[in-house]
């Protein structure tokens, strides 16, 4: 993969780069940057098939990074490019006009990041949470324990122990603390 | 619509008697992958029952549940996880955060029933077909959530610490200690361990959230003693802790100490609280050991006048006479007896029992009165050469040392024991040694072997690292004396075996490996007892006695409806079950005192 990201090197800035195995690399690039970059891999590097597009939630430093994967047919490779936007103005250029199956992957990061991407198809309309009204659940502060009690009942007859209070019942019930 | 559009449907055609690219059936068999995620199987006997896996459920599908057959027991709450897989997303946090690894899944995912009550079980009670599957999910190796090592404990080195009595262990700082506290899982197994039953995950949670003063008080809550037990806690929640299964336990210990560290001596006893408005009953406590001030404490904050009268000069009892200073300064000690002096808890010290104040008065002029005196009387070997002025008691030495006193310290000698106390005069001698004569020479001799050691890994392990020699399996024979008078080492035998068939103490010895031990003063640090010649005759022949020790209750009440014993005396040494011992005996005479008001 080295004369891949040797040769974008020479085109492009780029961030941190990960080889991982012979047949797939990660590539950090800017944001502005990364439909230049993506674009070119695929009209003149061969990888013509996007695998995938998703996104992690980096809590902690204000961040989701993009992850796009796309896939070179003839060569039988990959590579990974990484964004990172800012966690509150979750906005990116969409791709949808270079594969238009990205709409779809940009409606569910939408529906569950709460990513956006501006004009690309059916982008606000629900994909597969009818009715959601919290905030978007694979944000990492979303209270999944919170949401699944608030939301939906137990089977009647379920019951639980706390550990410490059934050993203190079972084992010393008549003392203090 | 052009012609092409017509025809190009018939096209089909072409591949109608071409081989089928899909595979014929329906399957029959539908094995999951090697690493599938289906439905749970759990080792019930290695499962401790932390509820760690219901606690990480975020679908909240699990139910902590008694189950026939499994006891509960001290690290093991005897509840196993009853699974709803009407909630179950299969994610399998729970077989990644088991503390234990018992927790797996197999890789059988298809399962019809009508009842959709049977699809909410206790995996490993309630027998599956998948029960033995080999595949399925595990957890991978070296795959952990909550890491499996100790943050280490910053320690002075042995060429440092050797000439002086400053304390050993550094401490956390906040860092650290908030680093050891996110290890804790708050599965409170540790709870039922704890003599005093303290509210461990509670005060561990108090240093995530760096609030110190909510855990100051929590510590004082069940533990007037918690400067005290953060340093020298025989500490056997840790040994129950739920992490010890795959790694390191927590420090619990030092974690209490940080706790104590890190709040400021001044706000104490406003954090902890003033006691409750009076009630009119005295008591009197003899003893300001970890037994008598717990319960003089407890006894203060509920509104009782409690005169404490101490033998000594210092209050503390073995914390302060028997523990060395490199283990628990003074100061730390000073502080906690400070807090319980700031409850009303009037200390008389250098009072002992006997001519001026005596039981009989006691039992006039109080409501009710506990004895905790503590064992502070040494024994003897009884060998040969044992009645010689140059063989001492470790207590005796440890007491005089704390008292400062002078001490008569030989460039060479000799400890016949292998318990803690025999390490810690070994240890508080060898200090002295290399302040007075540059070098140390201590020699131990235990009777126990290694493998079966009685004093603490760490003491042994910091015992040889001061340079002190330890040996084990020997057993003690003869002080050695020359034919002016001087003591000049021990000798001992090889130990074959120190019980005998029914584990009655009946030591036996190969006699043809001899050796000479060489010192000019010989110490005996083999155990001790209870002065209770205080009590006078006259309670002493009223009093019931169990082998030497007063006979007593669950709530440490003797035959005598006024008096109390509690602590050492009647439990043998451990400071944090003296502490405990300190709370019943409060509750059970709050009670009495109670009742004596409504009759």
């Amino acid at each position: 993969m080295k004369d891949l990201t040797d040769r974008l090197g020479t085109l492009f800035s780029l961030g941190d780069i990960t080889e991982k195995r012979d047949d797939l690399a990660f590539v950090s690039v800017a944001p502005d940057l990364l439909r230049a970059v993506i674009t070119h891999l695929r009209d003149v590097e061969g990888f013509t098939h996007l695998v995938l597009l998703t996104a992690v939630d980096w809590i902690e430093g204000g961040q989701f990074q993009l992850t796009y994967l796309v896939h070179n047919r003839t060569r039988a490779r990959d590579i990974g490019l990484r964004v990172f936007i800012d966690r509150e103005e979750a906005t990116m250029a969409g791709i949808h006009d270079l594969w238009p199956t990205a709409a779809t992957y940009q409606r569910e990061l939408k529906e569950m990041f709460g990513i956006d991407f501006p004009g690309s198809p059916r982008i606000d309309e629900e994909f597969i949470l009818e009715g959601w009204t919290d905030i978007p659940p694979y944000r990492r502060d979303f209270d999944t324990k919170k949401y699944a009690e608030e939301t939906y009942f137990h089977r009647p007859g379920r019951e639980t122990f706390d550990p410490a209070t059934h050993m203190k019942d079972k084992l010393y019930p008549g003392e203090a603390s | 619509m052009t012609v092409q559009d017509v025809l190009s449907p018939f096209t089909a055609w072409k591949n109608l008697f071409r081989d089928p690219v899909t595979v014929r059936d329906p399957l029959t068999e539908r094995p999951g992958a090697a690493r599938y995620r289906g439905f749970h199987k759990n080792d019930v006997a290695e499962c401790i029952g932390c509820g760690t896996c219901e606690a990480i459920c975020q679908n909240a599908a699990i139910d902590m549940v008694p189950v026939d057959g499994i006891e509960t027991k001290e690290g093991d709450s005897g509840l196993r996880p009853q699974i709803d897989y009407g909630r179950c997303c299969w994610c399998a946090l729970c077989v990644d955060v088991c503390m234990t690894g018992s927790l797996t899944m197999s890789n059988e995912y298809t399962w019809i029933d009508s009842d959709p009550d049977a699809f909410r079980f206790v995996p490993g009670v309630d027998h599956k077909s998948w029960d033995d599957a080999e595949l399925g999910y595990h957890r991978p190796d070296g795959h952990r959530l909550t890491p499996p090592e100790r943050i280490v404990m910053r320690e002075m080195d042995p060429e440092r610490r050797i000439g002086n009595f400053e304390e050993i262990v550094d401490g956390y700082s906040v860092e650290e200690a908030r680093a050891e506290a996110e290890r804790c899982v708050a599965c409170g197994l540790c709870v039922a361990t704890c003599p005093a039953h303290m509210s461990i995950p509670d005060y561990i949670a108090t240093i995530r959230e760096g609030d110190y003063e909510a855990g100051l008080k929590l510590l004082y809550e069940t533990n007037p003693f918690s400067q005290v037990c953060g340093r020298v806690c025989t500490h056997k929640c840790e040994t129950v802790c739920a992490v010890h299964h795959e790694g390191d336990p927590i420090a619990i210990r030092w974690l209490k100490r940080h706790i104590t560290d890190q709040v400021d001596r001044d706000r104490y006893v406003d954090i902890i609280g003033r006691p409750a408005g009076e009630t009119g009953h005295k008591v009197a406590v003899v003893g300001a050991g970890p037994a008598g001030l717990t319960a003089a404490f407890d006894l203060a904050r509920m509104g009782h006048a409690v005169t404490v009268f101490e033998a000594r000069k210092h209050a503390g009892g073995m914390t302060r006479y028997g523990i060395p200073e490199y283990r628990l300064p003074y100061d730390a000690l000073d502080a906690d007896v400070d807090v319980i002096r700031a409850m009303g808890v009037d200390i008389k010290c250098d009072t002992p029992i006997g001519d001026k104040v005596t039981m009989t008065g006691l039992e006039k002029d109080f409501d009710t009165v506990l004895v905790a005196i503590g064992l502070h009387l040494g024994r003897s070997t009884r060998i040969p050469g044992s009645d010689h002025p140059k063989v001492a008691k470790a207590v005796d030495l440890l007491r005089a040392i704390t008292d400062g006193e002078t001490i008569d310290v030989p460039k060479t000698a000799v400890v016949i024991g292998g318990g803690n106390v025999a390490m810690d005069i070994a240890r508080s001698l060898a200090r002295l040694q290399k302040q007075i004569h540059g070098e140390v020479g201590m020699t131990v001799t235990a009777l126990e072997d290694f493998s079966h050691f009685l004093a603490d890994p760490e003491e042994v392990k910091e015992s040889f690292e001061e340079g002190i020699e330890i040996f084990d399996a020997r057993g003690p024979r003869e002080v050695l004396v020359d034919e002016v008078g001087n003591v000049t080492g021990l000798k001992t035998w090889k130990v074959v075996s120190i019980f005998d068939d029914k584990g009655r103490f009946a030591p036996t010895y190969d006699e043809g490996d001899e050796r000479i031990h060489v010192g000019t003063m010989v110490i005996e640090a083999i155990g001790q007892a209870a002065d209770v010649a205080l009590l006078g005759e006259a309670l002493t022949e009223k009093l019931e006695w169990n082998r030497g020790r007063i006979t007593v209750d669950a709530d440490g009440r003797t035959s005598e409806p006024w008096l109390w014993a509690a602590g050492d005396c009647v439990n043998g040494p451990d400071v944090v079950h003296a502490v405990a011992d300190g709370h019943r005996v409060a509750a059970s005479m709050d009670a009495v005192l109670k009742a004596k008001e409504l009759s």
